[in-house]
């Protein structure tokens, strides 16, 4: 590994301190599991390293006022053994389940999931799904954003070089919405992502009032499925035709790439297969409760 | 150059390093403890498997000042030739290994396992290994001799094992 400097900041304020001086010649390390490797690996290195793993405001999971906060540095194991996430979004521990194995759940984070922003990022679904927003902050202030627009391209947030990614907020009329998560590998451990889908759905008197389609790995950026989401307001929940219909109008929202793990055409089968299955799993959810 | 200290098997070990130094490196090469392997360095294999603070991490992906101030179980201090964990015993009756290479963060993880779920399903098993590859067995005879180790008597009463110092 190239040498580098490294600073361990005890707080925020210190952390965006140094950031506001430094940027955009750091990089910031939470779990580490995609850092070190282009620490190694990289074409090139930062000269500075600064590792969030002593900063408290970016840690812990809490029931606040407007919803579920989750630090940055919550690690996916943190999140599979979540009593409030157990509570209020248990597709996220579906979702942790599926990154890489024990080891890379225990080192990674949400936040360093969501930064890599890769388009299969397994995080992200779910996420979507449940409307969640992000908190950033910077030396000069912070701001909130829609999951959805913190996504850019294919490994670009909406982060500038002297911001970081603080918390994610669930909010609370998410909180309890029937959800459900698939994820479709080449195998079950350290795979990542052919197609991922996650469905949020809310029903009041026999019908669906609002549904969320969310899927990864299928264009630039997770998505949402508008289009397919249109399809089932309204319907009622019994109509399980209206599933289908809607698993078809979300294929065509998706631009999936062919590439050497599947071709476009697989993945879009996968996507009408996983849509479906989402929206069913979520739809019982929501009718059970 | 940075001072590390840190809890290893039980015993306090210190090193100054360069940032760039990973655990595995500073465990491996300062402290002489070889039995952690250095494979794929890209936290795919498994190889590296050592306990934080009881939890399985890849060694090769941490910096060795991330550590600092921690407690770390390597296979060193999982047992010897006088004395073998449940797990090494049942993985030697059982001829679980072959090359050897991936087994010091199998049992590794295996222990991580057992620690939290002493009676795991076989699909347990399965998942606590995801992380670890062996290109020698198949995995049969390890899933096997994880599944025996469970039912000998220092891990079904529960009690940690502690015999010559080993964890």
């Amino acid at each position: 590994m190239r040498s580098f400097e490294y600073l361990a900041p005890s707080s925020l304020n210190e952390l965006l301190e140094v950031m506001g001086d430094r940027a955009p010649n750091f990089k910031l390390l939470a779990g580490g599991t995609d850092l070190l490797v282009d620490l190694k690996h990289g074409p090139s290195g930062p000269k500075l390293v600064m590792d969030l793993g002593a900063v408290p405001e970016l840690k812990g999971i809490e029931e606040t006022p407007l919803g579920l906060r989750i630090g940055a540095m919550v690690t996916h194991s943190q999140i599979q053994q979540s009593a409030l996430i157990a509570e209020h979004a248990p597709a996220m521990m579906a979702a942790a389940a599926t990154i890489g194995a024990v080891q890379t759940r225990n080192m990674g984070t949400i936040g360093g999931n969501l930064v890599t922003c890769v388009p299969s990022l397994d995080s992200g679904p779910v996420l979507v799904a449940l409307d969640a927003q992000v908190t950033v902050a910077g030396v000069h202030g912070r701001r909130v954003l829609a999951i959805t627009e913190f996504f850019v391209g294919p490994r670009q947030t909406a982060l500038a070089p002297d911001e970081l990614l603080v918390d994610i907020l669930i909010p609370t009329a998410m909180l309890g919405r029937a959800t459900a998560f698939r994820k479709f590998g080449l195998r079950k451990g350290q795979a990542l992502a052919l197609v991922n889908a996650a469905a949020s759905i809310a029903v009041d008197n026999d019908r669906i009032v609002e549904a969320r389609i969310a899927l990864g790995a299928v264009a630039p950026t997770v998505i949402r499925a508008t289009d397919g989401e249109r399809v089932i307001t309204g319907r009622s929940t019994d109509d399980v035709g209206a599933l289908r219909e809607a698993a078809a109008v979300a294929v065509t929202e998706t631009r999936p790439i062919d590439d050497f793990r599947a071709s476009a055409a697989y993945r879009r089968e996968l996507v009408a297969v996983g849509t479906y299955r989402v929206l069913e799993e979520a739809l019982a959810l929501a009718t059970r409760s | 150059m940075h001072q590390v200290e840190m809890m290893v098997n039980g015993q306090v070990r210190r090193a100054e390093v360069p940032a760039e130094t990973t655990l595995l490196s500073v465990l491996r090469e300062t402290w002489g403890l070889t039995g952690s392997k250095l494979g794929c360095d890209v936290g795919d294999c498994g190889a590296c498997t050592v306990l934080v603070d009881g939890l399985s991490v890849n060694a090769c992906l941490l910096l060795a000042v991330q550590v600092d101030g921690q407690e770390v179980l390597t296979i060193e201090g999982m047992g010897g030739f006088d004395y073998l964990h449940p797990i090494q015993a049942a993985f030697e009756r059982l001829s679980s290994i072959q090359c050897g290479f991936c087994a010091p963060g199998i049992v590794i993880s295996a222990k991580a396992l057992i620690d939290k779920n002493p009676h795991p399903t076989e699909q347990e098993i399965r998942e606590a290994l995801a992380g670890n590859l062996c290109r020698c067995t198949g995995y049969t005879k390890i899933i096997e001799g994880i599944a025996e180790a469970c039912r000998a008597p220092a891990i079904t009463d529960g009690i940690s094992v502690t015999e010559s110092g080993h964890v």
